[in-house]
């Protein structure tokens, strides 16, 4: 009884973890929002993902247009070439089907 | 719901394919089969590339059912999917044709036809292969 008690009480705390840890998020750690960048450089985008229960994989977006699909949960990216001017560059987490599950972070920067 | 609706719909596709392909390929070897043969493969060849096209329309409309937006992708994706489109719509006019004017083929004709879908299933085959890992 004792045993099915602390079993019980462990498999309740491993899915209450679980689920913690299971919190989808995207961070973008570079460049920061409103960084400048220089359009001769080529330039890297810095990320780090937990997909969620929904999520599978990510993929980048320059002003709202998809550039490339990222598979690795956590790393860097090196963009395409950046034209001149206010540029939005996102990272979206997506479901195994290609469909953006609603989970991302962005950033502004301004490319010289 | 979600994940068991996308398997749904990937059933019938996976079903649609090894329909389509193992029906086209069977009708020509080992050996070339007998017409009355041909004329049953002819209806599991046009009801998978049907299930084909129905269930691929249906990813999409799981994803705007869940999501709101279909699928994203882009580049050579998008060309396997347009190839894989193509493949799909291009065998099943071919085999309702056939099934239309069974008496009217010669066996020539009639070998040709089914190399045809047989090369189509492949392409589609193929596309959907480059399609799964380009998006």
């Amino acid at each position: 009884m004792k045993v099915t008690l602390r079993f019980t009480v462990a498999l309740l705390a491993f899915g209450w973890g679980a689920a913690i840890a299971a919190e989808p998020s995207v961070t973008i750690s570079a460049p920061e929002d409103g960084a400048t960048l220089d359009v001769m450089e080529q330039n890297q985008i810095a990320y780090s993902v937990t997909p969620g229960p929904k999520g599978d994989h990510v993929h980048v977006y320059v002003d709202d247009a998809e550039v490339d699909i990222l598979r690795s949960l956590e790393g860097s990216y090196t963009l395409p070439s950046l034209e001149p001017g206010q540029r939005n560059l996102c990272i979206k987490v997506v479901n195994r089907a290609h469909v953006p599950i609603g989970v991302e972070d962005c950033v502004n920067v301004t490319v010289e | 719901m979600e994940n068991l609706t996308y398997s749904l719909v990937q059933i019938v596709h996976n079903f649609g394919a090894a329909g389509v392909v193992g029906g086209s390929v069977f009708a020509l070897w080992p050996v070339p089969q007998a017409p009355s043969t041909l004329r049953r493969l002819a209806w599991l060849v046009m009801f998978s590339w049907t299930a084909q096209i129905v269930s691929g329309i249906g990813f999409g409309l799981t994803s705007l059912y869940f999501y709101g937006l279909l699928p994203d992708i882009h580049g050579t994706a998008v060309i396997a999917l347009g190839i894989k489109i193509a493949a799909a719509v291009t065998g099943l006019v071919i085999i309702s044709l056939y099934l239309g004017r069974l008496g009217a083929w010669t066996d020539v004709q009639r070998m040709r036809l089914w190399s045809v879908t047989a090369s189509l299933a492949v392409i589609a085959l193929t596309a959907a292969a480059v399609l799964r890992w380009y998006s």
